[in-house]
């Protein structure tokens, strides 16, 4: 668990974007909108949200349209739709690097994190009005249980079970895909596990905390990127 | 609200009222005005009443394996078909860790990876056949086919179904001992050990004919008859053919051995819609409602309530913001869980959850009793 880089408005000509490093996947994103939505989509009373992930290798495969579908749903439930009825907004995700070592199975759920991220990120900086902010952590468990950070991850450690939780900043669960092999017990680590990542609150009930040197919360990050994003925007009034 | 329309001077059809607002409709039949009656969806089953699946197996002649899946109004047809690659053809050479076809248990667990590395399953999934007003017929495969063709295909992959073992095809050094290609076989002199020439790999494509909702569950559902009603016909290497060839007798011809019986069970939460600001409101939960009693409302703090509903039909999966899909497998009497989907909403939390699997349990008794009918 680590977000190495998080900066708002990379691109120049977006409404919004944004670029994040999560567990070694580099994603970069740009949001547009609202714009003119095309008659076939659109939808009388709120936003169309249309969701364009690029792989870092080759053009999109259904492993792609799954991860869009994800989104989609996800950012609906965030984006205030309502706000902009008969528009679109319109967010392009592409993958720029993918980590040099993996386990096996590879799932095709690591890169979700880094998906999300990048699109609330970009979202920000488009200035699209959001119910509420969210971040988003992998995880990953062995046949017996054990946890393990997706960064201490070798091509040798083989995972039983793939986990990935999104939580709202005000601590409900929104977004939980699992796959594999497990049990209610791990799951439900895996859940305290994961939100205390994403919100750093901490809860006794879990013995083995993965946190890394900092010990910050994925939320506390997320507000920092954004708020050296505001102070640069800023400076000249500060000055 | 149903009886209030005989009240008032506007009143209209109840078809009327679910396409003006189907929204409201569906709380009416949830949250009936009188006291007696209980919470009943349009559809007449209770909320977390699962539709009844119906099997029909080995339904296509010309297929390994196939099913015919009816789940309410939704219809499907999964066939299975084997067809097989070549050792040589494989363009990468692959290093098999399979050593001899006798494998034991723990070689069988530990030589599983080749059909995913080789991709020896191949699902598809057709929904452009007119099975639903919003998948035009003829149409290039939608995202939505799209992305439910890849949760078939990593679902298949990740609960490890299908042995590999069972997929491979050996030359069969024994029999070579009489044959005329002798010479050509003395040239390899001491390799007599059995060798991999060949893998089935398995085509299989789901057809729905009719979609009313629950689109993941009954898909799963009939590649999993399928798959549980495929014969692999016996094939062996000729050396002077320089093929495989496949045997006719019935009698040669193996079925699948299907590893467990994951069963995937969807489950929706209906918010009612209190105005449009309602569902931008911040979703203080309250609810602890859902004990053992089987309680099925989500009430909420700010006046709009929740609900859980089983097993969606096409009106309700527009309605039904947030979707849980569960796949497990009881078969070993203990719950072993191979895939939580959650998305659209925050209403579930581990409580919900923990419900939810009860329900997903409680559905795999009613699939397994229909699958095993089914075989006989």
């Amino acid at each position: 668990m680590t977000v190495k880089d998080a900066s708002l408005s990379t691109l120049q000509r977006a409404d919004g974007s944004a670029k994040c490093e999560h567990d070694g996947y580099c994603v970069i994103g740009a949001v547009n909108g609202p714009i003119e939505v095309m008659r076939r989509d659109e939808l009388p009373e709120e936003a169309a949200i249309e969701i364009n992930v690029r792989p870092a290798v080759g053009v999109g495969s259904p492993t792609e349209r799954h991860l869009e579908t994800l989104l989609q749903s996800t950012l609906r439930r965030i984006i205030r739709v309502e706000t902009y009825p008969r528009t679109l907004i319109q967010i392009t995700l592409q993958v720029l690097s993918v980590p040099d070592v993996k386990p096996t199975p590879v799932s095709f759920l690591a890169v979700l994190p880094a998906l999300l991220q990048t699109s609330l990120l970009a979202l920000l900086s488009a200035s699209i009005p959001l119910t509420t902010t969210y971040t988003a952590t992998a995880c990953a468990a062995t046949s017996s249980g054990d946890l393990i950070s997706t960064m201490s991850l070798t091509s040798a450690a083989t995972l039983a079970s793939f986990h990935v939780f999104a939580f709202t900043a005000q601590g409900d669960l929104l977004l939980a895909e699992s796959e594999g092999s497990f049990d209610i017990g791990i799951w439900n680590k895996v859940y305290l596990t994961a939100e205390e990542i994403c919100r750093g609150k901490p809860t006794d009930a879990v013995e083995d905390i993965i946190m890394d040197q900092q010990g910050n919360s994925l939320q506390e990050r997320l507000q920092a990127a954004v708020q050296s994003k505001v102070e640069a925007d800023r400076r000249w009034k500060s000055s | 609200m149903a009886n209030s329309t005989s009240t008032s001077i506007l009143s209209f059809p109840p078809q009327t009222f679910a396409a003006l607002s189907p929204s409201a409709f569906l709380h009416a039949h949830l949250n009936p005005t009188s006291s007696q009656s209980s919470s009943t969806r349009p559809n007449r089953r209770s909320p977390t009443e699962f539709r009844v699946p119906n099997i029909n197996t080995s339904s296509l002649s010309h297929a390994n394996g196939s099913a015919v899946v009816r789940l309410g109004n939704t219809a499907v047809v999964c066939g299975v078909r084997g067809e097989i690659l070549k050792a040589e053809d494989i363009p990468k050479t692959y290093n098999d860790l399979a050593k001899s076809p006798d494998e034991t248990d723990e070689e069988k667990e530990l030589n599983y990876t080749t059909i995913q590395e080789l991709g020896l399953l191949v699902p598809n999934i057709e929904l452009s056949t007119g099975c639903a007003p919003q998948h035009i017929p003829g149409n290039a495969p939608s995202a939505a086919t799209q992305s439910l063709t890849h949760r078939l295909r990593s679902l298949l992959y990740t609960s490890r179904l299908i042995q590999s073992s069972d997929l491979r095809i050996w030359s069969r050094p024994a029999n070579s001992d009489i044959d005329p290609g002798r010479e050509e076989e003395e040239d390899e002199g001491q390799d007599r050990a059995p060798r991999i020439k060949a893998y089935w790999t398995l085509y299989i494509d789901v057809l729905f004919i009719a979609l009313d909702g629950g689109a993941f569950e009954a898909a799963w559902g009939a590649t999993i008859a399928a798959l549980r009603d495929t014969k692999l016909p016996g094939a062996w290497w000729d050396a002077d053919r320089e093929m495989v060839l496949c045997s006719d007798q019935l009698e040669e011809s193996k079925q699948l051995s299907i590893r467990g019986l994951p069963v995937s069970a969807t489950l929706g939460i209906f918010v009612a819609e209190k105005g449009r600001s309602a569902k931008a409101a911040p979703n203080k939960r309250l609810m602890r409602g859902l004990g053992d009693s089987g309680a099925t409302h989500h009430k909420q703090e700010h006046g709009a309530e929740a609900w859980l509903l089983a097993d969606m039909d096409a009106f309700e999966e527009e309605l039904c913001q947030e979707q849980i899909t569960v796949v497990l497998d009881y078969s070993t009497g203990k719950t072993k869980i191979l895939k939580i989907e959650k998305n659209g909403g925050t209403f579930v939390n581990i409580e919900e959850m923990r419900h939810m699997l009860r329900l997903a349990e409680g559905r795999w008794i009613e699939w397994k009793n229909h699958l095993e009918a089914s075989k006989r």
